[in-house]
């Protein structure tokens, strides 16, 4: 390409490339190219989310076409059966990590959540307990995490997904209800994925709609039974 | 496989279970989207035991990446056929430059509407017709060959007889002249 059509090219600038590569017409180079810059770039991945949504509907030129049966066991067996390798309780959230790094800050994180949920009530796949998720962040920390609460085990899974503790201090998570004093539900194990036991006097709290916040503390928690460091992150929890 | 038209809602629902690790809605998911999927991968990469490898990673992707359907914007069938679609056009991408000759031949656009898409998408497909009515004739089928086939830039230049520089800027201000008409 010369240096005259380059000029060309520009105009449209951004917008343009985010448009091509909807398109699907830019050479695999390029469009790996691209590819890397929507995980980087939050405001390049935005112009290319327009660009999904303004062209979607040409979607509707795609028939439907019957897979073979047996298409979905050999899926099932790429994403669940790995005897050669132990199965990462999460796998998805390595992958996403960067992701969420990039975006623009922790209201984000929430707004995701926010989304999501209207449309979400129980009845897709039937399930008697109830299942509740929080996104728990706060403005002036990175730390983030995503908690998903099950009312059936009275577990809550914890998804890491950034904020690094301090060397020699931990995380404790805290059940706050109303004005009533903080209740501990003990220190966050360390790891990309864990879970924590709700004692079931706690189960009630979380069904009335109690808030979780994650504090900063000693190692080992909090030696005073309060919250004693600083609120690293917090949400409330929507059903889904 | 007869279920239901899935509505939006179902889906959303189902693609935010599945970020959870839901096996069973993962499942569901699959039975109601895998046809829609299929016939994007099908019609993108024109053959049909690579349409059928690219479908497992398709839906290996959605297991994977279904935490990241929460910040889409997009509609959750829109946003599973961009996964299927992105797929398919590396993997054509990625394979040796087909003899553009045949695919021209095995590859003209189906320009028929399907009248149940047609429904389904509503205004807002003849909102996407009637802005690229338009656009020049030949830009227009030009930009809907490379959605629906995810032909490259060089295919379109060779299909058009025009040099690839020209074929570029032709789609790049069509492009921009569709989002104008679509924002108006």
């Amino acid at each position: 390409m010369t240096p005259a059509d380059d000029r060309d090219l520009e105009h449209g600038g951004d917008d343009a490339l985010a448009a091509e590569y909807v398109l699907g017409v830019l050479p695999g180079d390029e469009r790996l190219a691209v590819a890397r810059r929507i995980e980087e770039d939050a405001a390049f991945s935005i112009l290319v989310g327009a660009w999904e949504e303004r062209l979607s509907p040409l979607n509707a030129g795609y028939e439907d076409v019957e897979p073979p049966a047996s298409l979905k066991t050999l899926v099932d067996a790429r994403l669940f059966e790995r005897p050669d390798r132990k199965p990462k309780p999460r796998p998805s959230f390595s992958e996403s990590l960067a992701f969420w790094r990039g975006l623009a800050g922790a209201a984000v994180a929430a707004l995701a959540i926010a989304i999501a949920l209207p449309f979400l009530q129980p009845a897709a796949v039937p399930e008697a307990a109830p299942r509740l998720v929080a996104s728990l962040a706060d403005d002036g920390t990175d730390v983030r995490y995503l908690a998903v609460y099950d009312g059936h085990s009275g577990d809550i899974g914890l998804s890491h997904v950034t904020g690094d503790r301090a060397q020699g201090r931990d995380f404790e998570l805290w059940l706050i209800e109303g004005n009533a004093a903080p209740v501990s539900l003990g220190v966050v194990p360390v790891g990309a994925s864990v879970h924590v036991p709700v004692a079931p006097a706690h189960r009630q709290m979380i069904a009335s709609g109690a808030l979780f916040a994650i504090s900063l503390e000693p190692e080992g928690g909090s030696p005073t039974g309060q919250p004693t460091g600083p609120v690293v992150a917090a949400g409330d929890l929507r059903s889904i | 496989m007869t279920s239901p038209r899935p509505t939006s809602q179902d889906i959303t629902k189902l693609i935010v279970r599945v970020s959870m690790k839901d096996r069973a809605a993962f499942d569901l998911l699959y039975r109601r989207t895998s046809a829609k999927l299929f016939g994007v991968c099908l019609r993108v990469l024109s053959d049909r035991g690579e349409a059928e490898e690219a479908l497992q990673d398709v839906y290996v992707k959605i297991w994977t990446k279904a935490d990241r359907f929460a910040v889409s914007e997009l509609s959750p069938i829109s946003w599973l056929v961009a996964i299927a679609r992105n797929h398919s056009i590396d993997r054509i991408r990625a394979r040796r430059e087909r003899t553009t000759a045949i695919d021209a031949a095995l590859e003209v656009p189906d320009e028929k509407p399907d009248p149940e898409a047609e429904a389904v998408a509503g205004g807002e497909r003849d909102r996407i017709h009637s802005c690229l009515q338009e656009l020049e004739q030949d830009r227009a089928a030009a930009v809907r060959a490379a959605y629906l086939n995810g032909d490259s830039y060089a295919e379109l230049a060779e299909r058009f007889s025009v040099p690839l520089n020209t074929m570029r800027t032709w789609l790049r201000r069509s492009l921009m002249k569709l989002k104008e008409c679509l924002e108006r």
